[in-house]
Formats: structure tokens, C-alpha cells, sequence
């Protein structure tokens, strides 16, 4: 992996939200790196900052929400001459320092052509009252600045790609003729045409069925190959992860405890959370037994984390968990995990046996 | 489309007719006094020649199918007894209507045009000094009682513009005050529901979407936001235009204008029941006039609603 492979790369990412008068830590110098045409999925449970972490890539932080630390590094737009401080040069060339954006001019060169985004639910996504094909050609016109029959055309071609029949009658039609499906195919399609470099799934599929579900992840891998598009799949759900990630990161109260290739995180975890989300599949569960589920509630983020944010929760928890935070230790070069349990140091804690035979699955096939 | 108005005017016209038959029907249930303005002094037999010269003395259906036929058959409502004796109701009627119809609608016009950007602007400003400002006015208009406001207006303003205080249809400066009073509370309530609206479509996820996709913010409040906040408020429109003709009772006889906002509490008083029926017709074809003006307004604002019943719409 050379390192000018790097499209986007955030580095002690901070933000906080102030409400009522507390301030909330909901990203906690969080560092992560995104390859050029990869499919990252960062999964991990519901209010662990999944979202923030996204939102901060296309500058729609809510208003009570700020970045008080770090950079988001963005490699791949041209110098803005008229903004020069928000510009940068490292390593692995200019990059644009995302994390310093603040006006909605700047935003506006990275929205939709650089970075666009799908949300989750397709119902409410689409304006009402506009057209199928009003609403894919405003980003056409937008980023590609195509008029009249020119923009049709392209609006139609679009529509072809995202596999939505009939598109000359569809393109008349208004999203309420539209089932469900359907209309996440419309989102897609207006992601798609705005032509952007990074796409992010703000879990896509959570609110269609399963058929459909594998439709929309199928058309989403070959739109990305089609494009050469980087995707970033923002999910709770591991099977969408197994189906399409490359690297998973697994967050956990507002920072990544765990990066790796999809194999290594599934057949071979290190970090007690990424154990215990695991074994909490019904997929892997034995007929009969109850389900694993996770103890506790993720900490209360108003205050202060100590050590390892999920040791509280962690019956294998060693005592330095409580007192100091992990850092990353190297699995291989591609995997590395926020424990204590992978320090030298540590004694010999065995994974849950659930993982353990994962692990000899994973051995055997490979 | 038209079929569907074919239909809808139909039934608009029952409306009606049951409308005008109930109001005639309690207009006769009330004492006989109220119809001679000597009753006093009259001997029983006079009483009985007036109720019959009126068609009183019939019974109560025939009353009903004789005054639908001199309205169908002749234009006919009828002639007032008391209010100016012996008029027809329609000679009384004929140039008051206009009048009136032309304040409410240069009212309506004057709160549109005001009210709408007004309410766009402060959605768009929210928390900010111009909302602030236009919470303040919407405030006053609704909380400080309109009589107050409106004898300022007239006092201040005839001085201001050099008119006199009464009005008169030919100087075009004195439909002014008149029209720009009647369209305040109007004005606060197309801002004070258009605000509210587009603050509540601003959240949408389509919102986000087209944010997404990198449209300017003053492009998503006017081609998505304000289309969106619109529809609801559309419906009403029609209707407040009704309340203005209406409820200018008060304008009306502050400046002496010869419309007939007062004109039928004044008659219900007077109890010159033909009078009545004539003004609630009329008040009643405007009412459903708006209804289907409304209902049409939102059928093309809205691909949703469809006309008739069968649109196949989730």
C-alpha cells in the first residue's frame, strides 16, 4: 500500500456538542485512513458516533456541534486560491483540511462533487413535489452543467444505471409512485450524478427489506466499480458489512477500537468489543442457547472517559483498562486494535469461544 | 378534471340549496312582531292580510318551493320589509356586493404579497434580529384587539395622506387605509403559518439531500422548502379571503363604506327575513366558491392530491 493511496485521512478528530449547558464528547480524537477506491464499513452500535464521524465529511454537523480538534485531510480538490488557510501540504500531497470548512461557500465545492452521501430512509429522502427526473437533473445541472435535451439524457442514461425500468415514463413521475426500493434506487441515482470521489451509505439498507436490501447492496458494488468510486458504509448491520467492506473499523463510544481487512475482523478480532458484537449475531447463535448480548449501556459521554471506554462492560477486562487508555497495537500491517490485552505485557486472555471457533473457520479456509 | 368539477359544482349547488332552506325555515320560526313596526297598534285582521300579502299564512314547504321559484325563475329574493321597505333585496344587494368584493380582494392581494415574503424571510432568518421583529408584529396583530390598531390607523393615517376620514370610492387614496387594514391580521397569519412551515420542511431528510448534493441554501429554501410549505397554507387561502369580506364590519362602518360586511347583523336584527336570505346566499356562494378555489389550488401545487376518487395513491 503506497501511501499516496490515501484519498481522505481524519487525524485526532474531536467534536463535541454542547447541550444544555454540557458538553457532550462524541468523537474522541478519532484517527482513520480511507484508500483510494476501497469500500470501508464502519459499524458499530447505535449513538457511537458513526453518523458525527460522517457528517463532518460534508459539513452538516448540527448546528450545536463543533470539531475542537484535529484535521480531516482530503486529497483529491484543487487549492482554492481565494481560502488558502483551509489548504494544506503533507506526505501525501495538497489536501483541503475539511475539519476547518466553516462557510456554506466552501462546503458547496466539496458537497456532492467531491463527497456525496445516501441517507437511510428513502421514504423521506426525495422532495415530494418534484419529479423523479427534476430532482436527478438538479445535481446533473449542478456538477456537470448540462441543459435541456443534453441533461434528459443524461438523466435517463443515470437511471438506466441504477436499474430503474421504463425510465422515459419514470422520469415524469413523483416520488409517491415509487415503492420503497425503488426510490432508494432514485437516492442512488442522485448520489451517483453528482460524480463524487467519496461516497458515504448512512446505512442504506436498514429501512428496506431483505430482498431488497441484497438488490440495492448488489447495484451499490457495481456503481462503485463503474465509477471507481471510494465508499465508506456506515452500518449497524455485519452481514452488509460481510457483503461488502474491505476494511472494517468498529467503533465504540466516539473512537475506532478496531481497523482491519473484513477477514481479520471476522475471523480474527482482538478487541473485547468487536468479541462481544460478534458473538451477539443471531447468525452465529446455537439453536436452543440464548442469544449473547452485551451488558451494560455505552458510558455516558457527557463525562469524561477513563482507560478503555469499554471496559466497564467487559467481563475480561484487565484492571489498567480502567486507568489509562490502550493505543493501537499492531496485529499485522493492515490490522491493529485499541486493548490492553495486546500488550506484551498482558496476560493471556482467550477470546469467547464463539470467536475461537470463527478463528479456526477462518484458519481452515484460508 | 372537469368531470371531477362537474361534479363538485353539483354538489356545491345542493350545499346551497340546503343552506338558503334552512335559514328560511328558522327566519319563520321567529315571533310574529318582528315583522310590523307598528304591531302594537294593529287589530288581529290587519296582522293576518300582512302575513298573507307576505305568503305567510301558507304552509311551510309551499313557502319553500315559492321562494325557489321567484329565486330561479325570476332572480327574485324577494323585498325587504324593514330595512328600506319595499326594496328588492337584490336593488339593496346589487351595489354593495362589488364593493365589498374589491376591498377583500385588494386585501388579500396586499397580504400576499406582504405576508408571504415576509413569513419566507423569517424562516430563512430564524433566531435572528428580522424574525425577532416579525414575532413582535405578528404578536401585536394578534393580542392587541383590532379596533385599537384600526382607530389609530384611521385616525393617523387620513392625516398622514390628507384625506378625509370617510370614504369615498372615486379618490383611489382612500381605498388605502381601508385596504391596508383590513390586510394586517391577514398578513400576520400568512407569515406567522408560512414561517412555521418552512421551519418544519427544513428539517426534512429531502432537505438534507439537496444539501447533499451540494444546492446553495437560498436555492433549497425557494425551488425546495418553500413549494413544500406552501401546499397547506394554500387550502386556507380562499378561506380567509371569505373572513375578510366578512369580518370588515368594523372597517367598513369606521370609514362609512357602503359594502355589506354590517349589513347582516344589522338586518338579522331587524328581523327583515328577506334581506337575510339574500346575504347569506351570497356569503354562502363565496364560502363555496373558496372551498373548491382551495381544493383546486392544492391539486396543483400538489401531485399527490388527485382529483376524484380513485387517484391510486399510497
Amino acid at each position: 500500500m503506497t501511501e499516496n493511496n490515501t484519498i481522505l485521512s481524519i487525524r485526532d478528530l474531536s467534536v463535541r456538542f454542547s447541550l444544555r449547558g454540557r458538553v457532550l464528547h462524541a468523537i474522541r480524537g478519532l484517527s482513520l485512513d480511507v484508500h483510494r477506491g476501497e469500500s470501508l464499513a464502519i459499524v458499530g452500535e447505535s449513538g457511537c458516533g458513526k453518523s458525527v464521524l460522517n457528517k463532518n465529511l460534508i459539513g452538516l454537523l448540527d448546528s450545536n456541534g463543533f470539531i475542537d480538534e484535529g484535521s480531516i485531510r482530503y486529497y483529491g480538490m484543487e487549492k482554492d486560491e481565494s481560502a488558502p488557510d483551509l489548504y494544506g501540504q503533507d506526505e501525501n500531497g495538497v489536501y483541503a483540511d475539511l475539519a476547518k470548512f466553516k462557510k456554506e461557500k466552501d462546503w458547496l465545492r466539496v458537497r456532492g462533487k467531491e463527497v456525496c452521501m445516501i441517507l437511510q430512509d428513502p421514504m423521506t429522502s426525495l422532495n415530494p413535489l418534484k419529479t423523479i427526473g427534476a430532482q436527478i437533473g438538479e445535481a446533473i445541472r449542478l456538477h456537470q452543467g448540462l441543459r435541456g435535451k443534453a441533461l434528459k439524457e443524461a438523466v435517463l442514461s443515470i437511471m438506466r444505471d441504477v436499474r430503474i425500468d421504463n425510465p422515459e415514463r419514470r422520469y415524469k413521475q413523483y416520488p409517491h409512485e415509487f415503492s420503497g426500493g425503488m426510490r432508494q434506487r432514485v437516492v442512488i441515482a442522485i448520489a451517483i450524478a453528482c460524480r463524487p470521489k467519496i461516497l458515504i451509505c448512512d446505512e442504506p439498507t436498514t429501512a428496506l427489506d431483505v430482498t431488497i436490501q441484497a438488490q440495492v447492496l448488489y447495484l451499490l458494488k457495481e456503481l462503485k466499480k463503474k465509477y471507481n468510486l471510494t465508499v465508506i458504509f456506515i452500518t449497524h448491520d455485519l452481514g452488509v458489512v460481510a457483503n461488502i467492506a474491505d476494511r472494517v473499523a468498529v467503533m465504540y463510544a466516539g473512537d475506532i477500537v478496531e481497523l482491519g481487512m473484513a477477514e481479520e475482523i471476522f475471523y480474527d478480532p482482538r478487541h473485547p468489543y468487536t468479541w462481544a458484537l460478534l458473538s451477539s449475531l443471531p447468525q452465529l447463535g446455537v439453536k436452543g442457547e440464548e442469544l449473547f448480548s452485551i451488558q451494560g449501556t455505552p458510558p455516558n459521554l457527557f463525562t469524561p472517559v477513563h482507560g478503555d471506554a469499554f471496559a466497564p462492560r467487559n467481563p475480561r477486562a484487565l484492571k489498567i483498562d480502567f486507568v489509562e487508555r490502550p493505543p493501537y497495537f499492531d496485529v499485522s500491517p493492515t490490522h491493529k486494535a485499541r486493548t490492553w490485552l495486546l500488550d506484551p505485557r498482558a496476560p493471556k486472555v482467550e477470546p469467547p469461544k464463539i470467536i475461537q471457533k470463527l478463528n479456526s473457520e477462518g484458519g481452515a479456509g484460508a | 378534471m372537469l368531470k371531477y368539477l362537474g361534479k363538485r359544482l353539483a354538489r356545491s349547488f345542493i350545499t346551497l340549496l340546503i343552506i338558503l332552506t334552512i335559514v328560511f325555515v328558522l327566519m319563520r320560526q321567529m315571533p310574529i312582531e318582528g315583522y310590523f313596526p307598528n304591531f302594537d297598534k294593529m287589530t288581529n285582521e290587519q296582522i293576518q292580510n300582512g302575513l298573507a300579502l307576505m305568503g305567510m299564512d301558507q304552509p311551510m314547504p309551499v313557502q319553500v318551493l315559492n321562494f325557489f321559484k321567484n329565486l330561479f325563475l325570476h332572480g327574485d329574493l324577494g323585498t325587504s320589509r324593514i330595512y328600506r321597505n319595499n326594496v328588492p333585496v337584490t336593488e339593496i344587494l346589487a351595489p354593495k356586493i362589488p364593493v365589498s368584493i374589491q376591498l377583500g380582494s385588494m386585501a388579500l392581494i396586499v397580504a400576499l404579497v406582504v405576508g408571504i415574503p415576509m413569513g419566507t424571510l423569517m424562516a430563512k432568518y430564524k433566531g435572528r434580529l428580522f424574525d425577532h421583529i416579525g414575532t413582535a408584529f405578528i404578536v401585536f396583530i394578534q393580542a392587541v384587539p383590532a379596533a385599537v390598531y384600526y382607530l389609530f390607523i384611521q385616525l393617523y393615517g387620513t392625516e398622514l395622506l390628507g384625506i378625509s376620514l370617510i370614504f369615498d370610492e372615486e379618490n383611489w387614496v382612500s381605498w388605502v387605509l381601508p385596504v391596508f387594514s383590513m390586510s394586517l391580521g391577514n398578513i400576520a397569519y400568512y407569515a406567522m403559518w408560512l414561517r412555521r412551515y418552512m421551519v418544519d420542511e427544513s428539517t426534512k431528510d429531502y432537505v438534507q439531500l439537496a444539501k447533499i448534493k451540494g444546492v446553495s441554501s437560498n436555492r433549497i429554501m425557494f425551488t425546495h422548502i418553500f413549494r413544500n410549505a406552501f401546499v397547506p397554507m394554500a387550502q386556507y387561502i380562499p378561506t380567509s379571503f371569505l373572513n375578510t369580506v366578512v369580518g370588515s364590519i368594523y372597517i367598513e362602518s369606521l370609514y362609512s363604506i357602503p359594502g355589506m360586511g354590517g349589513l347582516l347583523v344589522d338586518v338579522v336584527k331587524k328581523q327583515d327575513n328577506n334581506m337575510v336570505q339574500g346575504i347569506v346566499l351570497v356569503f354562502a356562494c363565496v364560502g363555496v366558491v373558496g372551498l373548491i378555489f382551495g381544493d383546486l389550488l392544492m391539486v396543483l401545487l400538489d401531485p399527490r392530491i388527485s382529483f376524484g376518487s380513485k387517484g391510486g395513491n399510497r
